[in-house]
Formats: C-alpha cells, structure tokens, sequence
C-alpha cells in the first residue's frame, strides 16, 4: 500500500514528463498510419523487413487513375455530396430555425423524434432504405445516393443550425427595429451575417459526412455512382495494397483542407455534435 | 413577411418549416426502419406471410450470440479505453502546454477522414510487415517474433479507439475549459493538494461530460460498419454479419439480415437508455456542469 501511493506519488511528480510522452505517442499513433499510406503509394518492391521502400514511383498513382477511374469517381463524389448538402442545408435551416427560435409543444419530443437517426446505427436502417429505393428505381442514381446520406447528414445540419440561431440575440434584432431597419433590411445586413458562419460550419460538416459515408452509400451505389470510399473498398477487396494506398492519399487530402477550415473557422464540439437533452 | 419573424405567430408556420425535416425523417428513417421490421417477420424470399423464424435462427445458433457478445466486448473495451485515453489528454490540453494547437488539430484528425482510410494505414502499420513489428523484433530485447494486432480482438478494439476517442476527447475537453477556475482555487486555498483538488473536485465536475463524450463514442463503436469490414478478419460484429448476409448468399437473404438489423437497432437503444439513466445519476452525484 505505502508502495503503491509513493509509486503514484512519483507518477505524479513526473507528470510533466509524462505528459508530453502521452502527447508524443499520441501524434505518432494518429499520424503513423497516414505515414504508412503515403510510403506505401510512392514505393516500388517493398518487401520484407524494410523500413523503406527500396525504390520510389509514381506507377501506383497512375494505375489508380487510369484502372481505378479515380477522376469519374471523384466527380461522382463531388456531385452526391454537394447535392447532400443542399438538401440537408434546407432542411437544417427550416428545422433548425423552428426548434431555435419558434415556441411550440412538445418541441423537445419533436427534436428527439428528428434526431433519432444518430442513435440507430446507420446499416440498420441501411437496408430499408436499399429496399426501398430498389422498388422507386432510385438505385445508382445521383439523387439516390445523395438522398440515402441526407439520412445520415440531415440531423447534424438540424443541431448545428438550431444552435445557432438559438444563439441569436433577440435584442440585437430589436436594436434593427429601433433603428429603423424594415424587414428586408434587417435580414440582409444584421440576421444574415449573424448566421452565416454557423450555415456555413453546417455545410462543411454536412459535407464531410456526405464525402466519408460509407455505409449507406455500399448499399445503394451502382456501377455509375461509385464513390471515394467505395472504390477505396473495392480496391481493398482486391488485394492491391499500394493502388489502394495511392487512392486514399488522394481521397485524404480534401479531409485535410476540410479540417483546416473546421480549426479556423468553427468550433470542433459541432463536429462531435453532442447531446442536447437526450 | 413580418409575421415570419414574429416570435408568436401562427402554429401553422412552424408546421411547415418542419415539413422537409419531417418528410426526411418519414421517408428516409422511418419507413425504411418499419420496412426492415416488417422484412424481419417474413419468410425468407416471400412478399407474405409472418414468421419469427428468423430471429428464432440468429438467437438460438452460438454464432450469433457470439456475435452480439463480440460486438458488445468491441464497444464497451473501445469506450473505457478512449475514456482512459482522453481524461489525462484534456487535463494536459487544458493547461495550453506548447504546441497545444497543434494537438488539438491532430486529436480531430481521425474524425475528418474516412474510416476506411484509417483502417488501411493501422493495417499497414500493426501488420506482420510493418513498422510497429519491425520495431519489435529489431530493437526490443528477447522479441524475436512479430506480434500478431491486425485481425485480432485487441487489435480491433485499438482501431476503433483511434478512429473514435476524439469523441469523447473533445467533449471531455470542452466541458473542462467551460468548469470555473475559481472553484478549484478555492479548492487550492482551503489547503488540497493539486491531486486531492484533480480527485475531490475536477473529475467529479467533468464526469457528466465524460459519459456523455462516451455516449457519442459507444454509439459509433457499436455501429462501426466500415473498419471491422476490412480490418476485422473472421471477427464480424453485428454489422458486417448484416452485410454478409445480404451480399454473399445468392439470392440475397434480406429477411435474415433484417433479423439482425432489428436485433442490433434493439440493443443499441435498450443499452443507450440504461446508459443514459446511469449518466443522469452520476450528473445528479457530482453536481451540476
């Protein structure tokens, strides 16, 4: 007993060390694998007990463009998560301004009911939803895929966005009034720039959703609506390591420009999304 | 136009802001949910007729309830151990040691990327071949073997605390910097060790926090489709189980998965509950946020 608080006696003493070992170890248990994919998308004959590669190329690269269509398939990528993010935007802001700023019954009972997607895991209903687009012929289409990810991004676009413009001060609003703004005005020059960077941290947040999705996409994707990490996975199933090495260097570059923009312009808690009331 | 903005104004409007968010939720939740359950109680390939067979088949093989346990044993050890890995990060985040910008970006990182990105690179990493076994067996004494992480349990339950601690990090993180300084100053005059100030009045303050960061990471654990998808070998949880059920049998068996999906969806909410009632109690113990 004396042995063990003189041990945690010390720990503590040394914490200082101690920290910044946890922190380093933490950078390299994050950043390592990242480091592992790039090595492995340049390298050329790396077998064995190497720490490097012998050799550099770019083959792999190619051969993801060329064989893997990566081009074709990040416009696709494109294309679904934009139009994901429309709709969910639209949604959000209706949704959201309803919860943050009007009085109604029963509104914490309507929020969870709209929130309840987050709490299901999303293959569950995954499969409803392949059935169902089956039967409608939305299968493989655009619009399809980007509809099941509304699913997944609807919900985050309504708790960001009501946050915000519950956010919003109701006596800057009156401050509008008292000096004269008409509606119009009002809303151009004192409501819109209040809410925008809120609208826009939900679009990127929607958007990241949409760009990572996985699930929901593996069950209603077509030979025409291939997206990033799809062909990541199919690319997996087949075996070829560095093609698909090469693939998601280039897959993880948006991410990272995307949470470059999440660090300067919005809080990370949105991201996570925590709970409110639930 | 004016009455939009008017706080108290007809019902009517708030209805039909709602409309999108509900026809969303009707049409690509709940119905599709309503559809797998009632796909569940079909007979396998047919339009009609009810039957509990395939839940009575999932339930009643070892498999498949080893397949739940695993599941379980999967979300519950990623959990505790993002909680053990976020309290003393958060603590040391908080006191913006050097370069804390820098952390805070990497502990978000693995919420951006894609999870099958991750997977790949720590199957790369943790593999037979790669850097961590090299390491093991060139520079570790009396290691001459490598070590087996990928396709196993353990190796399992750490890549999904790496792909979702920041979870329960950043909520830990979040509801630390918003805890009142003054209260442990006063914590500090009145004589407590900076220990006795960290176990007596910190962490009881944060843990409503904590649980509910860990909330988040539990549901994504029990839900993790993508990363045991290619990382888990022959451990499948419940929602590769689902996957495979409809992806390798020709035809397809729908209802079966659907049993799963039904079972799965079950537990998750029958576990959130309990969890979040047990939250509630420790937010009532250790006072308020």
């Amino acid at each position: 007993m004396r042995f063990a608080r003189a041990y945690i006696r010390g720990l503590w003493d040394g914490r200082m060390i101690l920290g910044y070992t946890l922190l380093l170890s933490l950078t390299v248990f994050i950043v390592v694998p990242f480091l592992m994919i790039a090595l492995r998308s340049v390298g050329k004959g790396w077998f064995g007990r190497l720490w490097l590669p012998p050799q550099l190329t770019l083959d792999w690269y190619r051969w993801a463009v060329e064989v893997g269509n990566i081009p074709e398939v990040m416009k696709n990528t494109l294309i679904i998560g934009i139009i994901a993010t429309a709709i969910s935007t639209v949604i959000g802001i209706f949704a959201g301004w309803a919860f943050g700023r009007r009085q109604m019954p029963g509104k914490e009972v309507a929020m969870a009911i709209v929130l309840l997607p987050r709490m299901i895991p999303p293959i569950t209903y995954a499969l409803g939803v392949a059935k169902t687009f089956y039967t409608l012929e939305l299968v493989d289409t655009y619009l399809g895929v980007a509809l099941a990810h509304v699913s997944v991004c609807a919900p985050y676009a309504i708790l960001v966005l009501s946050a915000t413009f519950e956010g919003l001060d109701e006596r800057v609003l009156e401050a509008a009034d008292v000096c004269g703004a008409n509606t119009l005005k009002r809303f151009f020059y004192v409501v819109l720039p209040l809410i925008m960077p809120g609208i826009l941290a939900s679009m990127i947040f929607t958007f990241t959703h949409s760009y990572n999705e996985f699930t929901l996409t593996l069950l209603t994707y077509g030979p025409h609506t291939v997206t990033l990490p799809v062909r990541t996975y199919l690319a997996v199933g087949d075996g070829y390591w560095e093609i698909t090495s090469a693939m998601a260097v280039i897959m993880v570059i948006p991410s990272l420009v995307i949470l470059a923009m999440i660090q300067r312009r919005a809080e990370p808690e949105k991201l996570v999304g925590g709970f409110k009331g639930v | 136009m004016t009455a939009f903005w008017r706080r108290n104004s007809s019902g009517l409007i708030t209805v039909f802001l709602l409309l999108p968010a509900l026809a969303g939720f009707f049409g690509l939740f709940f119905y599709p949910m309503l559809l797998t359950v009632i796909l569940s109680f079909r007979p396998e390939g047919q339009v009609a007729g009810w039957t509990l067979e395939n839940y009575v088949r999932f339930l009643s093989d070892p498999d498949g309830r080893w397949v739940i346990l695993l599941t379980f044993i999967l979300a519950v050890g990623s959990t505790a151990l993002s909680i053990v890995l976020s309290v003393p990060l958060a603590l040391i985040l908080r006191e913006k040691v050097r370069g804390h910008r820098f952390y805070r970006l990497i502990v978000l990182v693995p919420l951006v990327i894609p999870g099958l990105i991750g997977a790949l690179g720590l199957l790369l990493f943790w593999g037979v071949r790669g850097w961590f076994n090299l390491f093991l067996t060139q520079f570790v004494p009396f290691v001459t073997r490598p070590m087996a992480v990928n396709y196993t349990i353990h190796g399992l339950i750490m890549f999904y605390v790496w792909l979702y601690f920041p979870y329960t990090c950043v909520t830990t993180l979040s509801s630390l910097e918003s805890l009142d300084r003054s209260i442990e100053e006063a914590g500090a005059v009145s004589g407590a060790t900076r220990w006795q100030v960290l176990r007596h009045i910190v962490l009881p303050l944060i843990t409503p926090g904590i649980l509910a960061g860990s909330v988040l990471t539990f549901m994504a654990a029990f839900g993790a489709f993508s990363v045991p998808l290619i990382a888990g070998g022959n451990y499948r949880p419940l929602s590769v189980e689902i996957y495979k059920e409809i992806s390798v049998p020709i035809p397809a068996r729908w209802s079966a998965a659907s049993a799963i999906a039904v079972v799965m969806g079950g537990l998750q909410v029958i576990f959130l509950s309990l969890y979040m009632r047990s939250v509630r109690r420790a937010g009532g113990a250790g006072g308020s946020r």
